[in-house]
């Protein structure tokens, strides 16, 4: 950040903190000159529609890395509250569903958060563990086969998937309100500060009394929960619980988040930040299937965009 | 203009005047990225035209089935002098959901697809039917009631013809094992179901191994691995696909029993049909991709039309021995 020493003017520094805004504005801008469609409310729609499940995925992935971590296993994540909701749901209630697979992402989080805080294993080593644990896991109680019961699952749950609110998917409603809760959480209570701390400098968080193994742990269950929402909300678009689903959806929320300023070295980052990360990729991948891009060059192109993202992020920490 | 140049201009501090020099370069070179990703974009800018366009969404572009398939599609479409815009979907049903959803905002006049999962597209024909576009599956189906067409093959005839020629073969005795497509997908159900039927009829070739995998060469060769090892004297080896008859091929080869099993894969893939002229495979059943989408762009052509066929049109299926496999190897192509 921006801070002290500098002697830029308040103009060029809101600049500066505002890159990935501008980055996002500017694809906007780009390809609705280039596209009459982009701007149809029906793609407008789209967008948030496309953009809901990452979104939330991103906001547990903003609590690891500000406190310093790192999680790979989301993707797999996803897959295991899926099909634990969906599976639940067809013995039991709809409702005892969702929570049984939220429950089991936190689960998923957590554990990891106690191998990376108390027993020292590196966080990308220990995620890389659980992915593959998690992925055998989903793998093991589907048998392979995605969960859609004999007649379907419960129509209320399908329903979530489906319905709309003032004209907006409830699937889009959801993160707002989790952003609002957790925004509030990571960026106006003490736990949240202490979280910054935790990842900013573990050392001296310690020596300021911080208990820090508990606030790492912390960060990983939530990324868990979240992962866990996410892939209940996918269950519901899907109207199924898929065991293949959220290959890579680690990488891409690793790279939304990057993308939106946080530190891959912790104690740095906000969540609004990684939101417009989330949505930069949503709207590129939409803006380079509008234009007809060929899809290996949207591959390429996307690579760029996260490598840019990083280059941003190391030319920034040489500067504070 | 460019917001990044714009705020570099600012910078006055004379301090970290080298830094900043480095950090500005770094930004340029940054921005100029950017540029470059757009200028690619500029330069696939469809022309602005009142020719038909058809949007097709693929599982995979990494697929040589889905590679072929799509090269039938826009061969056919240029033919017609329609344009063809691409989505793919890298294998996440999601993916795909969203990528006609893209299609659907464009407003193409129909949409081609091969679905991952039959369910979990059931977002992707509902936006298409709401916004009037016809959907029309090809080679997999999907469960949705919105879905236009589906161009299929016979798969629970093409069960049948398998399991009808491995009985003939094998002069219906010895056993008989399954690797099977994954069973989320109708079409290797219906193939399994059809094979295990006309199977049924001869009483001296039993059953005795059924998996559903992922469909791999890798899982077609520790499947028959496994296979090899619980069931030395395994007489026919039914594979869902080509890539998984290669595998089980391989393990057979492998394990020195080469003359005594009968292989059968799927697809006709150029790999499999030079394997089955070489011997390694015995059958394989020839649903050529080129002509799948190229029969996928007529059955939308005829539906704008006006033409109604009912919910499927087959796509026509040949087997393939070592007799005349060779025969339907495509000519050289890039």
């Amino acid at each position: 950040m921006a801070q002290g020493r500098e002697t830029t003017s308040p103009y060029s520094r809101l600049l500066r903190n505002q890159v990935p805004l501008l980055a996002l504005v500017a694809v906007c801008v780009i390809t609705a000159v280039l596209s009459d469609r982009f701007l149809s409310p029906v793609n407008l729609n789209n967008i948030l529609l496309q953009a809901c499940v990452m979104s939330v995925i991103a906001m547990g992935m903003t609590f690891v890395i500000i406190s310093g971590g790192f999680d790979l296993s989301v993707g797999s994540t996803v897959a295991l509250s899926g099909t634990v909701a969906t599976w639940v749901m067809l013995e039991t209630h709809w409702s005892v569903g969702v929570t049984a697979g939220i429950a089991a992402g936190a689960l998923v989080g957590y554990i990891n958060g106690l191998i990376v805080a108390r027993l020292r294993v590196n966080p990308f080593i220990t995620t890389l563990g659980s992915m593959v644990v998690v992925r055998g896991i989903v793998l093991l109680i589907t048998d392979g086969r995605p969960i859609v019961g004999d007649e379907g699952l419960p129509d209320t749950f399908l329903e979530l998937g489906r319905a709309r609110l003032f004209g907006v998917h409830l699937l889009v409603w959801l993160p707002l309100v989790l952003f609002a809760v957790f925004g509030w959480l990571l960026h106006m209570t003490a736990y949240g500060k202490r979280i910054f701390a935790t990842g900013g400098n573990r050392d001296a968080a310690f020596l300021a009394g911080i208990d820090v193994e508990r606030m790492t742990a912390s960060a990983y269950a939530w990324c868990g929960a979240l992962a866990g929402v996410a892939g209940v909300m996918l269950a519901a678009r899907l109207q199924s619980g898929q065991p293949t689903v959220g290959e890579f959806y680690e990488l891409t929320a690793i790279a939304a988040v990057v993308l939106g300023g946080a530190s891959l070295r912790g104690g740095d980052g906000q969540l609004y930040k990684s939101m417009i990360g989330v949505f930069i990729m949503v709207v590129l991948a939409n803006s380079l299937n509008l234009l007809n891009v060929h899809s290996y060059w949207q591959r390429v192109a996307i690579g760029l965009v996260i490598i840019a993202a990083a280059a941003a992020d190391q030319i920034k920490s040489r500067n504070t | 203009m460019n917001p990044v140049a714009a705020f570099i201009n600012e910078e006055t501090s004379v301090k970290q005047a080298s830094i900043r020099r480095a950090k500005e370069k770094a930004l340029k070179r940054l921005a100029t990225v950017f540029a470059g990703v757009f200028v690619l974009a500029l330069s696939a800018l469809p022309v602005h035209a009142q020719k038909k366009v058809v949007g097709l969404s693929l599982a995979s572009d990494t697929n040589p089935f889905y590679i072929v398939m799509r090269n039938g599609v826009e061969a056919r479409a240029k033919e017609l002098g329609w344009e063809v815009r691409v989505v793919t979907a890298n294998e996440d049903v999601n993916k795909q959901v969203n990528g006609v959803l893209d299609l659907v905002a464009q407003k193409v006049d129909g949409i081609l697809i091969s679905p991952i999962d039959a369910v979990a597209t059931g977002a992707a024909y509902e936006a298409a039917h709401k916004a009037n576009i016809p959907i029309i599956s090809i080679a997999r189906g999907a469960k949705s009631a919105y879905q236009t067409l589906f161009v299929a093959m016979d798969s629970v005839q093409i069960g049948r013809d398998v399991a009808a020629w491995a009985a003939q073969t094998a002069r219906g005795k010895g056993k008989v094992g399954m690797i099977a497509g994954p069973a989320g997908a109708n079409v290797f159900e219906e193939l399994a179901q059809g094979f295990k039927e006309q199977m049924a009829k001869n009483k001296d070739m039993p059953i005795v191994f059924e998996h559903h995998v992922a469909l791999t060469r890798e899982q077609g060769l520790k499947q028959a691995e496994d296979l090899l090892v619980a069931h030395p004297d395994v007489r026919v080896i039914y594979a869902g696909n080509d890539e998984l008859a290669l595998g089980a091929a391989q393990a057979v080869a492998a394990a020195g029993k080469k003359s005594g099993v009968l292989i059968t894969g799927l697809n006709g893939i150029p790999p499999a049909l030079a394997s089955v002229t070489k011997g390694d495979m015995d059958l394989t059943v020839v649903l050529s991709p080129m002509v799948w989408g190229r029969l996928g762009v007529d059955v939308m052509a005829n539906w704008m039309k006006g033409e109604r066929p009912k919910q499927h049109v087959f796509i026509k299926h040949i087997l393939a021995t070592k007799e005349n496999a060779a025969k339907y190897m495509p000519p050289k192509q890039k």
